[in-house]
């Protein structure tokens, strides 16, 4: 029961709110987002370490005859990333609530609806039902983009749609022959994941249904070269939507690929190891050559996301324990660290007469030192500077790779170079040398440093303690990877020497690297 | 009789209101053939009703004009709504509800 | 309490300052903020001394102690502990640092005095002066790499410090993105190292060494040489060197302490920590000798040509801790840490005199327009002259003892380090020649307008504040300087810290006389036990000849520079005439800057134009998106196609459909 109220909370309470007059509609709807950002502290906080498998379950029998049952679990994967998805949309009603909205009432019905549809993704346990709240996050999205977007956001939703669903399709399709070959044999069908984890389906399958799955995910969160929505979708999106948009939906999509393509298709991922290691690579050079040539602040930022989710990609494919943790942790960083960069790109606009170009803006610093210094911690940590927490994510994604495959390693340390570049030329050119023409420089007011000073001050505790989610996801994340792990590197037949300094469990013996596969590109 | 003159009858009707559905451009027309056709479906309830002896055929052919009654209405206030509009009274032009 | 818990009260209270500071920065009068940041420094190097005397209680074999914090990412194999490692060689780096830095914090209380982002300004020297010392403090190598990069964001935010400057912001970013190239090449080589070591910690590390390693094992020469990079990158050695000079931009006080006394230091630091690794990989050790060397002399030649008097300074920290850099590489330890001792103190007052002297041009950092203060800036003067003295290395002045110490034991090593050996005494020429080519030409000679102007008892005042590179309009507000000019003389915080550096430029060589008094290599000794180049022991008479070669060398600098720019004037004009060319190169700084623009930045913007106008446009938007959604859109309208409007059509297809369905079931009655 618990789990469900987490997730239809939104959606309840911006019916209520529907209720209200228009003037109070946004501040129910806010009261709702924050009622489940608290449920879901209270989740974080009672969450046992070290428990096995999931807690606070929920398991009903939703469609007997295909197997489908509603299924909600939280465990080390998602426990954060459900606490993220609550504090941001938290973070975005509070925004919204800054100003009028035409229609409210049916605005914030669709965001409520998005923030559900998000977490029941998150905590979902069967594949279809996976599938269900995938899609349905899409739906909301349309018509906020559409109907309260800025120029161009009928074309940008139209592709955005189009595009996504492509992939969502081929990712139905994938789940449905899932379902359909694992019951081969067994006799009935079933969808939920605990028990397809338990059947290993033939290699040839495994390797289409992969792809279906990596083509839905990839779309989503986008990385190159799937991301042609994205420079027209981020300029069309209204901001509130845009922050969640960038910080949140791409996650579920990076998730995904640890909760079910991992575990489920472990022969795949190590067969397309390689492409999908190459993919990411790419996706950080190119995303970072980008946001360094551009000038809308939006497209740096959505750029600069590319390059972002395409280590959290290298890290999952580095398909060790290592990349794994740090590709989790990462994905918990980039969206607390997106979303007030977002609201701090709207908060610059308007110093410089609404433009969001960073051409009209410079020397907004000089009478917004509160502002200078949370758009410094926030560059800082989206640079990934050791310190924060975004750093001990690279720092084991890339360590896993370098165990993996060490010259992608290597190359992806480039990527880590480009960030420096591009974020802190973004931050010179807004924030320092003369003032622009158009440019009034002002303190952030009592409302944008409401949303803003509190996100910021996660990101400076995240990176006090980054030990807090990562002693809670380890368990899992080892479970997810472990069979993947074990083709990809066999652990050797004979035990390592006693008294090695190898952490419990680890597969990879601790002497001298392992023979011939560690090194070789 | 036997009972295949009247479904001659009734299928001869049928098609020349079907071709009248079909040509002509006049909606009044066009509601004119459609009763014939209606009312040619009635005669062939009828008939039947009276090969196999029991009131089936007939009560259904008095629910059919029921219907048809009904959707005349509706269609002549269409058209009449048309003509007050000054809209053209032309199947073929009024085409505005399309893909 | 015990000497880990002075070793986190020396992280604290600089932390504390930063905190208090920035909190409060808009409601503190005066030069409060100023105070608070030096009494945190000051409490801090009280710690320090505190943690040193706790150290000394421990029996020589217990002098490495490690205190722990929290567990800050121990997982998946990982190990790392919020952990610091109080030993002989943190606590004499501790001590540099919050000793240096607490004078120089006593300099800028009087020294930015009118400038309108005093707080601001304090804020950062202290939250520098913490991350110096997490590095220097640090037990492992994760905490290492977060000061080392903190301490590369300090310096980035003081560069930039007068941030409306569009010189200071560029400056700025290229000193941080070579930093973090260095981060890159730091992070890799703990990765080379904890592939085969499975730990972060030091001592841990330290310990498995020998067994895990042969000798110049490809994987530690890999992971030393990735070290290597990151120490040039912050020591700003050859080829990393390039932000060095154009981080002059910054506050003067900003150069003479993190460009001259701490954060430069930062890499001879490490290889110093990392001894059992390089040891272990000649090969890696060489490399690093070779480099400190080449640096040394490259800079030299460049401090000759140059005419800003900051930047002369600066070429001569970067030639200086090319010295260090080669010293501590080729297993001179005490020696190197020595000279980067004596070095922060001659370095730091040369600077902070050089600021004083650039007060009183209001602004203007060129030598060819300073001429003749003598008279007017005694104390100025005087400081210069210690300074440049020390750096020169005329006996007794402690830059002497500890720079010819460094070349002892490189050439004690013998085979091809003699060619180092040689080398070093070449650039102990230069540094006497250059350093004192910039005394004479300020100070001696006629006095210019801004001189008189002194010795009138006004200091010189700009009409509309410039910027002194290239001449734009500024304003005095927040961003820019402030509107008054501060000097020595008028100052007596600033006195009392020059006074005292200058105290430790003259004495500081006592603490290591070779053959009599080896007081840092005796204290050193613990950190460095197992190192077998640490007893290296030099006979008497290459020491004896070292020491004097140095002597000759360096007074015979003063005396060439003399010759040339005192005694006849116009001998630098016609050398540089004939040698053109040379000068032409020297002056361009050997064309680093133009050769990295052409191979790094020029094609990286044209990748990235071409990836924004070509690419995108046409393979992603096109072919893959275009392709996607056309398909859609193509399907959508065959479907389309059907509902047009007619509805005779419509008709039309229902009948046929209804006809077609009859058709069907009357053959399937059949």
């Amino acid at each position: 029961m618990g789990l469900s109220i987490l997730i239809w909370l939104p959606v309840v309470s911006a019916l209520i709110a529907a209720v209200f007059p228009r003037e109070l509609t946004p501040r129910v709807a806010l009261g709702g987002a924050l009622g489940t950002l608290a449920l879901a502290i209270g989740y974080v906080a009672s969450f046992e370490r070290g428990a096995p498998g999931l807690q606070f379950l929920t398991d009903e029998t939703w469609i007997a005859e295909l197997g489908i049952h509603y299924k909600l679990g939280l465990d080390g994967l998602n426990l954060f990333l459900v606490l993220l998805t609550a504090l941001l949309f938290a973070g975005a009603f509070a925004w919204a609530n800054r100003r009028e909205w035409e229609r409210p009432k049916l605005f914030f019905f669709q965001f409520a609806l998005a923030e559900t549809a998000v977490l029941g993704a998150f905590l979902a346990q069967d594949l279809a039902l996976f599938v269900a709240f995938f899609d349905l996050m899409l739906i909301p999205f349309y018509f906020l983009i559409g109907a309260w977007g800025g120029p161009g956001r009928v074309a940008a939703t139209t592709k955005l749609v189009i595009y996504t669903l492509v992939g969502s399709l081929l990712m139905l399709a994938g789940a449905v022959a899932t379902g359909v070959i694992a019951a081969r044999g067994e006799g009935s069908v079933t969808f939920v994941l605990s028990e397809l984890q338990l059947v290993q389906l033939p290699e040839g399958s495994q390797n289409w249904i992969f792809l279906c799955f990596a083509a839905a995910f990839l779309v989503k969160m986008p990385v190159f070269p799937l991301h042609g929505w994205m420079p027209d979708g981020y300029r069309a999106m209204p901001l509130p939507v845009l922050a969640v948009f960038s910080a949140v939906l791409s996650k579920v999509a990076a998730y995904g690929f640890l909760r079910i393509v991992l575990p489920l298709f472990p022969e795949a991922s190590v067969h397309f190891q390689d492409l999908m290691l190459v993919l990411a690579l790419l996706s950080i050079l190119y995303g970072s050559v980008m946001a360094f040539t551009q000038t809308d602040a939006r497209l740096i930022l959505g750029y600069s996301s590319v390059a972002q989710l395409g280590f959290i990609v290298l890290g999952i494919f580095a398909l060790n324990a290592q990349g794994a943790q740090g590709a989790l942790l990462q994905m918990v960083n980039h969206g607390l660290v997106v979303a007030p960069a977002f609201f701090i790109v709207a908060v610059l606009a308007e110093r410089a007469g609404g433009s969001e170009d960073i051409r009209d803006m410079g020397g907004i610093a000089l009478r917004a030192p509160l502002l200078a210094a949370m758009f410094l911690i926030v560059a800082l940590a989206n640079l990934a500077m050791p310190g924060s927490a975004n750093f001990v994510g690279e720092f084991l994604i890339l360590l896993g790779v370098f165990d993996a495959k060490l010259v992608f390693a290597i190359v992806a340390f480039g990527g880590v170079v480009l960030a420096s570049v591009y974020t802190l030329r973004a931050f010179i050119r807004t924030m320092h040398n003369r003032t622009g023409e158009r440019v009034e420089s002002r303190e952030l007011a009592l409302a944008e440093a409401l949303v803003i000073v509190p996100l910021v001050g996660a990101i400076v505790a995240l990176s006090l303690y980054p030990q807090l989610p990562l002693a809670r996801s380890e368990d899992s994340v080892r479970a997810s990877v472990r069979t993947a792990a074990a083709i990809a590197e066999p652990p050797p037949a004979a035990p390592s020497t006693p008294g090695g300094p190898a952490a419990p469990g680890q597969p990879v013996p601790p002497q001298g690297a392992p023979p011939a596969q560690g090194g070789a590109p | 009789m036997a009972i295949g003159w009247y479904l001659a009858v009734s299928a001869f009707v049928f098609c020349i209101g079907a071709a009248g559905v079909l040509t002509r451009r006049s909606p009044l027309v066009v509601l004119l053939c459609l009763e014939l056709m209606l009312n040619a479906g009635n005669l062939a309830l009828i008939a039947f009703s009276r090969m196999h002896g029991n009131g089936d055929g007939q009560i259904f052919a008095l629910i059919v004009m029921v219907v048809a009654a009904c959707e005349v209405t509706v269609g002549l206030g269409l058209i009449v709504a048309m003509y007050r509009r000054r809209l053209p009274i032309d199947v073929d032009r009024m085409r505005d509800l399309r893909g | 309490m015990s000497a880990t818990t002075y070793g986190w009260l020396v992280l604290a209270f600089p932390l504390a300052g930063t905190v208090v500071i920035s909190l409060l920065y808009n409601r503190l009068p005066g030069r409060t903020a100023g105070w608070i940041g030096t009494g945190a420094i000051a409490a801090s190097f009280l710690s320090a001394l505190g943690a040193l005397f706790m150290l000394l209680d421990h029996g020589r074999e217990e002098r490495q102690l490690v205190g722990t914090l929290y567990d800050y990412a121990d997982t998946v194999g990982v190990d790392a502990q919020l952990s610091i490692l109080i030993d002989p060689l943190s606590v004499l780096m501790a001590l540099v640092v919050t000793g240096v830095s607490a004078l120089i914090h006593l300099y800028s209380v009087a020294y930015l005095a009118s400038d309108r982002g005093y707080s601001r300004f304090f804020a950062y020297l202290n939250f520098f002066v913490f991350s110096m010392l997490v590095l220097v403090l640090a037990g492992n190598f994760l905490l290492l790499i977060v000061g080392w990069a903190f301490v590369g964001a300090a310096s980035y935010l003081l560069i930039s410090f007068w941030y409306r400057r569009a010189t200071a912001t560029s400056a700025g970013i290229k000193a941080f993105v070579i930093n973090v190239i260095g981060d890159v090449g730091l992070v890799l080589g703990t990765y080379f190292i904890f592939k085969h070591t499975g730990t972060l910690d030091f001592l841990g590390t330290f310990e498995k060494v020998p067994d895990e390693f042969a000798t110049n094992d490809g994987d530690l020469v890999a992971g030393c040489i990735l070290l290597l990079v990151g120490a040039c990158a912050k020591s700003a050695q050859v080829p990393l060197h390039t932000w060095l000079p154009d981080a002059m931009e910054g506050p003067t006080t900003v150069s003479a302490l993190i460009h001259a006394a701490t954060m430069v230091t930062a890499g001879v630091y490490l290889i110093a920590r990392m001894h059992p690794l390089f040891e272990q990989a000649p090969v890696a050790a060489d490399v690093g000798a070779v480099i400190g060397c080449v640096t040394l002399i490259l800079a030299a030649t460049i401090a000759m040509a140059v005419t800003d008097l900051k930047r002369v300074i600066a070429y001569s920290t970067m030639s200086q801790i090319g010295y260090m850099v080669m010293g501590v590489s080729a297993g001179a330890y005490a020696a190197g840490l020595f000279h980067l001792m004596t070095h922060a103190f001659f370095k730091a007052l040369l600077f902070m005199a050089a600021g004083s002297l650039i007060g009183a041009m209001a602004g203007t950092q060129s030598l060819d327009r300073m001429g003749g203060f003598r008279r007017a800036m005694p104390f100025t003067f005087g400081c210069f002259v210690v300074g440049g003295l020390a750096l020169a290395g005329v006996p007794p002045f402690s830059g002497f003892f500890s720079k010819d110490e460094i070349l002892l034991l490189v050439g004690d090593r013998g085979g091809w380090h003699w060619i180092l050996y040689a080398v070093g005494y070449a650039g102990s020429l230069l540094t006497a020649i250059y350093t004192f080519r910039m005394i004479f030409r300020a100070f001696l000679g006629d006095p210019v307008p801004e001189a008189r102007e002194l010795e009138q008892g006004h200091v010189h005042h700009a009409g509309t504040p410039t910027n002194p590179m290239t001449g734009e309009e500024e304003d005095t507000d927040v961003g820019f300087p402030g509107p008054e000019h501060h000097i020595a003389e008028r100052s007596l915080p600033m006195k009392v810290a020059m006074g005292a550096l200058a105290v430790g430029a003259v004495v500081g060589g006592v603490v290591q006389i070779p053959h009599v008094t080896e007081v840092l290599h005796d204290f050193l000794e613990p950190t460095f036990s197992e190192s077998e180049l640490y007893e290296a022991h030099p006979s008497g008479g290459l020491t004896a000849f070292g020491l004097a070669l140095g002597a000759v060398v360096a007074l015979a600098g003063i005396a060439i520079a003399h010759r040339v720019w005192v005694q006849r004037p116009g001998t630098a004009d016609r050398v540089r005439a004939r040698l053109s060319g040379l000068h032409r190169v020297l002056v361009n700084r050997w064309y680093f800057d133009e050769a990295y623009d052409a191979a790094i930045v020029r094609p990286a913007a044209a990748v990235g134009r071409f990836a924004q106008q070509t690419f995108e446009r046409l393979f992603v938007e096109r072919t893959l998106m275009g392709g996607a959604t056309g398909i859609v859109r193509a399907g959508s309208s065959a479907v389309r196609a059907a509902q047009n409007g007619f509805l005779r059509y419509y008709a039309a297809l229902l009948l046929l459909g209804l006809a077609a369905l009859a058709f069907y079931f009357l053959l399937a009655a059949t």
